[in-house]
């Protein structure tokens, strides 16, 4: 079996302990829980009966601020970089933060991701997303948006876990 | 016709001449040709020019190629850097540990010459001299009461927190998680104290002691329970410098593609 060290990293509350325990669990808990530091857990992927073993690192903090040790980073086969897709400031300094993410790994998978697609949501309805204004929102983010998705329903976000999957046994 | 055999006649002549001229080329071409063609012949002949000339490279050799050479195992040192350092690695740690070992014994030599010399109580140079070789009293007593278990053991790539192989007493799962942790914790505080050149020793909670023997490329983690005297842990430390030295010296970059067989060396070794 293969094992890959995967981050997850991108502002405070953008979603990625939500993520994580999403991808993990399979579970979404609207309770609040700060990340101090770091947290490691693995899930185990199926592609094509070939078993990926992915040890997800949930990093607090900002790249750009000195707090976070670097040393978290190192070794990490993919970065996932999650901003919320209804705060600007999540990803407007996503160019900046690219920048210092590829000098720390140069040779990394980097999968950018809009979290919290299920707040933007059509005029007049609860829980029917707003492509038109989604895709809006992309085209103001500085690169290329990998995936958007909702750690509250779950929507793709398997789906970013196993594309990735896909992409270290190719 | 006259002038037909004329030209003739000249031509035998000038082949006659030809003949009694080059008589000496003609041999000396044929003996050429047999000497080619026979490699017996010719190798007797060729070996001392090749002889000379392989003389010469040797004592040549550093002056002409010795740019060329020292380039060539400059770059294949820059690539492998890696992979020298982890054989590198335990070997030094055993001569340190040599070293550092030897000038102990000196100390303590002249430390018991001095006991023999002085007229100190005995109660407290034995507890200075204890204290000096890194015993402390309560070692010494834990020591006849108690042994240490290894409960947990993980070679662990230094960064990814990756395992190069694991074993344990019981069925732990997640080892992969917990090394991932380790991993974790462990920058975390080198970090945090900015020590570059030191690195986390132990992480202890109650009773359960995990140490952490720094290498190279790699760490390797040990969860020990009871208690362990300073003699104890020295002679694990010098276990693990063996292991490393006989079983990951060469480890690949990935480090899931070892993991059957160094976990199962580790078990051999310290899961007993
Ligand atoms: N509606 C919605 N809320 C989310 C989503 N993901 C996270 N949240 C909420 O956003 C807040 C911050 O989430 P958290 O995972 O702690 O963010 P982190 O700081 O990036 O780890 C929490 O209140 C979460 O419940 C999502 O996909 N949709
Ligand atoms: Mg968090």
């Amino acid at each position: 079996m293969i094992s890959r060290k995967v981050i997850l990293t991108g502002s405070f509350g953008v979603g990625k302990t939500s993520l994580f325990r999403r991808f993990i669990k399979g579970t979404f808990s609207e309770k609040y829980i700060t990340t101090i530091g770091v947290k490691v857990d693995k899930k185990v992927v199926e592609i094509r009966g070939e078993e990926v073993s992915i040890l997800l690192w949930d990093i607090a903090g900002e790249v750009r601020q000195d707090k976070v040790p670097k040393s978290f980073f190192l070794g990490a086969s993919a970065i996932i970089y999650v901003f919320d897709l209804t705060r600007p400031s999540t990803y407007k300094n996503i160019g900046v933060d690219m920048k210092i993410l590829n000098d720390i790994l140069p040779d990394a998978i980097i999968k950018v991701v809009g979290n919290k697609e299920d707040l933007i949501l059509k005029e007049g309805t609860d829980n029917v997303i707003d492509i038109a204004a989604l895709d809006k929102i992309k085209k103001e983010v500085a690169i290329h948006v990998d995936a958007t998705t909702s750690a509250k329903t779950g929507d793709n976000v398997e789906q970013l876990f196993s594309n990735l999957a896909e992409e270290f046994i190719a | 016709m006259v002038a037909t055999s004329h030209k003739k006649q000249d031509k035998e002549l000038l082949n006659q001449l030809q003949s009694i001229l080059l008589k000496e080329e003609r041999v000396a071409i044929e003996r050429l040709q047999e000497t080619i063609d026979d490699p017996v012949i010719l190798s007797e002949k060729i070996r001392p020019i090749i002889e000379e000339r392989m003389l010469f490279f040797k004592e040549n050799f550093p002056k002409e190629f010795k740019v060329t050479v020292d380039k060539m195992i400059e770059v294949k040192l820059k690539a492998s850097q890696e992979e020298i350092l982890d054989v590198i690695y335990p070997v030094m740690g055993k001569m340190i540990k040599k070293y550092v070992n030897h000038q102990i014994q000196m100390l303590k030599d002249s430390i018991d010459e001095s006991i023999k010399k002085t007229f100190f109580s005995r109660g407290i140079l034995w507890r200075l001299k204890n204290s000096l070789l890194g015993i402390t009293v309560s070692d010494q007593v834990i020591h006849d009461l108690k042994d240490y278990q290894i409960e947990e053991i993980y070679v662990i790539q230094r960064n990814s927190g990756l395992l190069f192989g694991s074993a344990s007493t019981e069925n732990t799962i997640d080892q992969d998680v917990i090394a991932g942790m380790l991993t974790a914790i462990k920058s975390f505080v080198e970090d945090a104290f900015k020590r570059e050149r030191e690195d986390l020793e132990m992480i202890q909670y109650g009773t359960y002691k995990i140490l952490l023997q720094n290498f190279y490329s790699y760490y390797i983690a040990i969860a020990i329970s009871g208690s362990m005297s300073s003699t104890e842990r020295e002679g694990l430390a010098n276990e693990l410098l063996g292991f490393a030295e006989e079983e990951l010296n060469t480890l690949p970059a990935e480090p899931d593609q070892i993991f059957e067989k160094v976990s199962i060396s580790l078990r051999e070794k310290f899961i007993k």
